[in-house]
């Protein structure tokens, strides 16, 4: 027997019980269930409006499609995405490391010109010659194109629930890693050289708690902005786990 | 065997094999035309995005170029 029903065995008109009682039949109301799920509802409304903004004071905002540096991409969508999964952050390598097989390409396509002073290709007729011209163009032109293809799918997506990166190498492999925010341990970063302080990019390094048990994400733009992106959703997602 | 070796039939033989050889490699380039537009194809369903057509355009029009470079290489 509770304590409250064994007073009101001794003392039928004791107030505590009525006031107990009241305050019971009043929180289990509709109207008034339905008043705290509305007061929940804006509180999470709340906290995710105030994060939607510190992740946009963290990150800023980017509109070009080939940025390498992605905030709330729109139109960017992925295979394993869930419904209600959002985008805060796409990331590809820094433009730079393109730099190399750009300047690659270019003098691949001044190659032929080089042709002329090779004597003996002019045993061969000038379709040969033609035909040879052609085939080098389309091997720098393929050369230019899966190492863009690289670059620009290659990528590492921050949502609200997970870490992914999705990664094609030569055209043939696929990668695909992902870790929950939950699992995030240890999140650092590292920028090397000249180029690296320059243009501020690096890479960073995330300890997990799943199944694979490091990401490492490398020559990223602005390594600072992610880990404090991660930072916040890790905090975010501790208080979310508190509230449950 | 000194009539076998003329200019004629030396040109004939070395650009015979040449040319085998072109036709092969246009061949093979064929057959690797249409493994990037697959991957392409695939790459866009995995990660779309809104530019994900001009890349696949760009792997079909590589296509389209090295069934060019077969007529090319087999009417040489």
């Amino acid at each position: 027997m509770t304590r409250s029903k064994d007073l009101d065995t001794i003392a039928p008109d004791d107030l505590s019980t009525e006031v107990s009682t009241k305050v019971d039949e009043v929180v289990h109301s509709p109207k008034k269930k339905k008043i705290i799920k509305t007061k929940i509802k804006t509180e999470e409304f709340i906290v995710k409006e105030d994060f939607n903004q510190k992740i946009h004071d963290i990150l800023g905002h980017t509109k070009n499609p080939f940025s390498s540096f992605l905030v709330h991409p729109k139109v960017l969508k992925f295979t394993e995405q869930d419904d209600h999964e959002i985008i805060y952050l796409a990331v590809r390598p820094h433009w730079i490391t393109n730099i190399s097989w750009f300047f690659i390409s270019i003098a691949m396509l001044f190659f032929p010109l080089l042709f002329g002073y090779l004597t003996f290709l002019n045993v061969f007729p000038i379709q040969y010659r033609f035909a040879l011209v052609l085939f080098w163009y389309l091997i720098t032109f393929i050369y230019a194109f899966e190492k863009f293809l690289s670059w620009y799918f290659d990528l590492f997506l921050v949502t609200n629930e997970r870490l992914v990166d999705i990664d094609f190498n030569n055209l043939l492999n696929k990668h695909f890693a992902e870790a929950d925010i939950s699992a995030i341990q240890d999140v650092s970063f590292s920028i090397k050289g000249i180029l690296g302080t320059f243009f501020n990019f690096g890479t960073v390094l995330i300890q997990t708690a799943s199944e694979k048990n490091q990401i490492i994400f490398n020559n990223v733009a602005n390594p600072q902005k992610i880990m404090r992106l991660l930072k916040e959703l890790r905090d975010l997602d501790e208080h979310q786990g508190d509230q449950l | 065997m000194n009539n076998f070796l003329t200019s004629n039939n030396l040109e004939f033989y070395l650009f015979g094999i040449t040319k085998i050889f072109f036709v092969l490699f246009a061949l093979l380039y064929f057959v690797f035309a249409i493994i990037v537009v697959k991957q392409v194809t695939s790459m866009s369903k995995s990660v779309s995005d809104k530019f994900n057509y001009i890349l696949i355009i760009f792997s079909f029009l590589h296509l389209a170029f090295s069934v060019l470079l077969i007529l090319i290489m087999l009417g040489l």
